[in-house]
């Protein structure tokens, strides 16, 4: 049963007219989307085969930057910098979000109190984190030095966090969890208030412990949850950028270094921003490519248009 | 599957592509057209001159100059505003803005080839013709020190701050507490440190790795002393084959020596310290550290240190004291035995300019405004912080508690037969990034044909 | 009812969980109130003693009241930006099965995908072509255009709860989409609404890189990068930027404190029931 287009009726179902929005609805924010993300991107490309310093106007230079950036070994390595980053942001951050939500969606007393004071750190600009931290880490003057029982192990580096690859990684997982576990906690404890009653209740008649519970009930329910954290998670841990900025500078040597950081010293430290698009270019596709193939596997996208309101 | 209304989509579709295409044209179109009108008109006030400033702790003197340039009549036509802009951004910012309407009238530079790329595309005002109507404008100054910044026949820029010359300071109360002497030849350094760190100094030569180019000044010297001003000389004019040399791999081992003699502290350790944070100053303040090699800025940098608020003056804090109580040494750089070089030797910045824009809306404003630079108030106000000021009538106006320290560092500008201007200053802005790792990289890895590899993939000012 | 949680481990985790968020504020509130002396001399860990506002003072005569200002005009733009493009696209998304708006919908999830870094140079050169650069509109506008999927997303997954029966008896009175929106889905979404609220304007109160790139004078310097600049000057004073940091948490607080519910309601809806 078809209608024809006319003043913002579209389609029916079931047989009555209802009073659906036309396409035009969603003009104006994909429109105005498309202006400052995907004309950009569009702008990007075409940079990437120019080259340019900001003085004066774009030179083509053709295929000249794509080649250069990729005998380029500190762009090659920032891919294994970034990967790295990435994952363990991602394995840090879900077990403790995941337990926390879940927790925080019972009943518990303390708990209005204490979601207040989680979510704090949410509430801190990425910028205002980093400096909090690199003056509290300062080797001679901050916790390094005030709890050196704790700072001088050989695990710490001794104290000099941003003296060694290894611990400069771990102050940026660290600063990353500590800013964005509330978010996720906040999306697993949705997840969590939406898992039916029934199913625990059932568990437990059947004499079913807490610990099995969570595995058999909990993790399962919480698939799409985990997705949405995952994708969430994935596309921040590919784009830090200003913890970078404001505690490493992609130091000690490069070995900080993300690709999106490097991104950035290309064009406004060197002033190359040609090569500095490639690195743009690679890291939008690279980025969407990922998150592309997460939603289409799990089949996330398509959960959702199921569950459309008709 | 419900299908749906094709006209519709179609339609969608299209206006989707349209907008698409239309914005890229626009964007296209403005870009062609802001090109043929050779920049519009500023996006900035009327009656208003911008001056770009590099931000630290020695701002409160250019905020004077502008304060005072705003009380005369022709700042009340014709206003002028600074904006600052942190050490660590300040180059991005100029760069991104030199051919936006948003370019400042007057900025702030090091001379050589931190203008180079700006007089290359036509955005510098030849400041000859200022010159010829107010002739102090020129003869104010040392002849030497305005060639630095002249490029061709043309003069860009008027020197604003001081010469900075890199020396060594040292805790006073810490070497003679430790019976260290202040070391006049290499060796002694290594003396000195080996002895420091005997008797507990952790870290006897304060660095902030973290920043990259406080270690370049190591090298600086290292490579004048034991090869010689030529080699750098040579470097920049494009011979890259004295990075390989014996001289220059002489040099690299020196620095290998002191640090593994532990002078920096534990290997690495100086990547986690900053001299832009102020952790360096606390260090040799506190007594955590004996010396640090530093530019002449320095000075003030001590001074300030732990005052409240950045770039109070006067400085309150504990660096302030450690100043008036007589405690901050300051000496050359010691010499190398054997070496090409001459133990009076310099390096550092030759001077800090002010260059002018080639389109400022009100060149009166701003000739009006440069002659404050030669006046005696505000040489005696550079004075005071510890800048030493290159003008002609510098050496009568030194005075006050900063005095012995300005005449000491304008004896050693005066003697210096060679003054290198430092290397991230020489080269081209495009290269900055990779000489800063190479330099911070070899200090932390020791690796010679690392480095000289990176060196030899620079490409000099041309 | 009361569901079954593993209690003790979670007792163990919550309560370290609580000191790991809660120490840094600790240091950092008390290092806001602390003499520059008296926080070096005694450390960051140390209980207070001889309290100090003048660390407030200070911030505020370095030019933090303009950046409160600044930062507060972007937000609310960014605010303003994204509740008024918003909801009409998740209605048409929620409520139109055609192919356009589903593939106007992937659109926007890509673009979620779309890291700002990788666009930010062509944002910059085509801001600076418009005669934009160094404008508060220069940091509105890809700050809002930014905030635009994940706010679509959330307002989805909240209009979702709005029932078929509720838009049939809407139908049944003859509203057309646009009485439709405005009285029972706009009224219906006000949970999502807030929350949306809340996360654009932490995008824009929080914003770092936008300005970084593409405002340069202090008339239109925002707070987190005031914050850097303050820091990145040469002699650090520790407790004037604890100050500073206070400072920037206290207006967001407030907004967050009484939106609270909202925000938690319409963050449930992001994970998909």
């Amino acid at each position: 049963m078809t209608t024809l287009a006319n003043g913002g009726r579209t389609k029916s179902s079931g047989g009555l007219k209802v009073g659906r929005p036309s396409f035009l609805w969603s003009l104006p924010a994909i429109t105005y989307f498309a202006l400052f993300a995907l004309v950009p991107l569009g702008v990007v490309a075409w940079l990437s085969f120019n080259s340019w310093d900001a003085i004066g106007s774009p030179k083509w230079v053709g295929t000249a930057n794509w080649s250069a950036m990729f005998s380029d070994p500190i762009f090659i390595k920032s891919f294994k910098v970034t990967a790295i980053l990435t994952t363990l942001g991602i394995v840090v951050q879900t077990p403790i979000s995941m337990l926390l939500g879940v927790w925080a969606a019972g009943n518990q007393r303390n708990r209005a109190v204490l979601s207040v004071l989680y979510f704090i750190p949410l509430l801190l600009s990425a910028a205002a984190i980093s400096v909090v931290w690199g003056q509290l880490l300062n080797p001679y003057f901050g916790f390094p030095h005030e709890l050196h029982w704790l700072f001088g192990s050989a695990l710490f580096n001794h104290g000099y966090l941003f003296s060694s690859p290894s611990t400069a990684i771990g102050v940026l997982t660290f600063v990353g969890m500590w800013q964005w576990t509330p978010f996720h906690t906040l999306i697993y404890q949705g997840g969590a208030r939406g898992i039916p009653e029934v199913l625990y209740q059932a568990a437990s008649i059947d004499g079913a412990g807490r610990i099995r519970q969570f595995f058999s009930i909990t993790l399962p329910q919480l698939r799409n949850t985990m997705i949405t954290s995952l994708v969430l998670m994935l596309v921040g841990g590919l784009t830090t950028f200003d913890s970078i900025l404001i505690l490493t500078q992609g130091q000690p040597g490069t070995s900080t270094t993300t690709t999106s950081y490097y991104m950035y010293e290309k064009a406004f430290q060197s002033f190359q921003f040609g090569e500095a698009s490639v690195i743009g270019v690679v890291l939008a596709v690279v980025t969407v490519l990922i998150s592309l193939i997460i939603v289409r596997a799990s089949g996330w996208d398509k959960m959702r248009s199921t569950q459309e309101g008709v | 599957m419900l299908s749906s209304n094709k006209c519709s989509r179609r339609g969608a579709v299209a206006a989707a592509a349209t907008i698409a295409v239309a914005a890229v044209a626009a964007v296209g179109a403005s870009a062609s057209s802001a090109q043929t009108h050779a920049h519009a008109s500023s996006s900035r006030p009327a009656n208003e001159i911008n001056i770009l400033m590099y931000g630290d702790a020695q701002n409160s003197v250019e905020k004077y100059e502008i304060a005072t340039y705003n009380k005369t009549p022709e700042g009340k036509k014709v206003k002028a505003v600074l904006t600052t802009i942190p050490g660590a951004n300040y180059q991005t910012k100029l760069q991104t803005i030199m051919s936006t309407s948003s370019a400042p009238d007057i900025f702030f530079n090091w001379g050589g080839g931190s203008i180079e790329q700006f007089q290359k595309a036509g955005l510098l005002l030849p400041l000859n013709s200022m010159m010829k109507a107010d002739p102090k404008l020129k003869s104010s100054f040392l002849p030497s020190i305005l060639n630095a910044a002249k490029i061709g026949a043309n003069y860009y820029g008027v020197p604003m701050r001081g010469t900075q010359p890199v020396v060594l300071f040292y805790n006073k109360k810490v070497l003679s507490e430790d019976g260290v002497s202040v070391p006049k030849t290499w060796a002694e350094l290594l003396s000195d440190v080996k002895t420091l760190k005997s008797k507990g100094v952790a870290v006897p030569i304060a660095l902030g790795g973290g920043d990259q180019w406080p270690s370049l000044m190591w090298y600086e010297y290292l490579y004048d002393r034991v090869a010689g001003p030529s080699l750098v000389t040579d470097g920049l004019a494009g011979h890259k084959s004295v990075w390989g040399s014996a001289a220059s791999k002489q040099a690299l081992g020196d620095i290998k020596t002191l640090v593994n003699a532990g002078a920096f502290g534990p290997s690495k350790s100086w990547d986690s310290i900053k001299f832009t944070a102020g952790t360096t100053a606390q260090m040799l303040v506190g007594g955590i550290s004996a010396f640090e090699l530093m530019g002449s800025w320095d000075y003030s940098t001590i001074q300030s240190q732990g005052s409240t608020a950045t770039g109070t003056n006067p400085a309150n804090g504990p660096g302030a004291t450690f100043v008036k109580d007589g405690d901050l040494g300051y000496s050359a750089f010691p010499s190398v035995s054997g070496g090409k070089g001459n133990g009076a030797d310099l390096a550092g910045n030759t001077e800090n300019y002010y260059s002018v824009l080639a389109k400022t809306r009100y060149p009166q404003a701003v000739a009006d405004f440069l002659k404050i630079m030669y006046s005696p108030t505000m040489v005696k106000d550079e004075l005071a912080i510890g800048n030493l000021t290159t003008t002609t009538n510098t050496p009568k106006l030194i005075s006050g508690p900063t005095a012995p320290y300005l005449k000491w560092q304008y004896n050693l500008v005066h003697i210096a037969p060679a003054f290198q201007l430092s290397w991230d200053q020489a080269y081209p802005q495009t290269d900055t990034n990779a000489l800063h790792t190479a330099v911070a990289v070899y200090f932390d890895n020791l690796n010679a044909s690392a480095f000289i590899s990176s060196m030899e993939k620079l490409t000099p000012a041309s | 009812m009361t569901r079954q949680r593993p209690n003790y481990i979670a007792g163990v985790l919550t309560t370290f969980w609580l000191l790991i968020v809660l120490v840094p504020i600790y240091v950092l509130v008390k290092g806001a109130f602390q003499t520059q002396s008296n926080y070096i001399a005694s450390g960051p860990l140390s209980l207070p003693k001889d309290l100090t506002t003048q660390n407030f003072h200070l911030v505020f005569q370095d030019g933090f009241a303009r950046f409160f200002l600044n930062t507060g005009i972007i937000t609310f733009a960014v605010v303003l930006i994204v509740i008024a493009l918003v909801p009409p696209v998740a209605f048409a998304i929620v409520r139109n099965r055609s192919r356009t708006v589903t593939v106007a919908f992937r659109i926007l999830l890509l673009g979620l995908a779309v890291p700002i870094q990788a666009v930010i140079v062509p944002i910059f050169y085509l801001i600076s072509k418009a005669h934009l650069y160094d404008t508060l509109l220069a940091v509105i506008l890809p700050t809002a255009a930014f905030s635009i999927p994940l706010s679509t997303i959330i307002l989805t997954g909240n209009m979702r709860d709005i029932t078929s029966e509720m838009y049939e008896a809407m139908a049944l009175d003859g509203a057309s989409s646009w009485r439709t929106f405005r009285s029972l889905v706009v009224p219906l979404s006000r949970g999502g609404i807030a929350t949306i609220t809340i996360f654009s304007a932490l995008n824009g109160w929080n914003g770092f890189l936008f300005p970084l790139i593409l405002t340069q004078s202090a008339h239109v310097e925002v707070f987190t990068l005031g914050l850097y600049d303050f820091t990145t000057a040469n002699a650090v004073d520790a407790p004037a930027v604890c100050a500073a940091v206070v400072l920037s948490i206290i207006p967001i607080l407030l907004v967050y404190l009484f939106a609270r519910r909202w925000l938690i309601q319409g963050l449930m809806g992001v994970g998909g029931k």
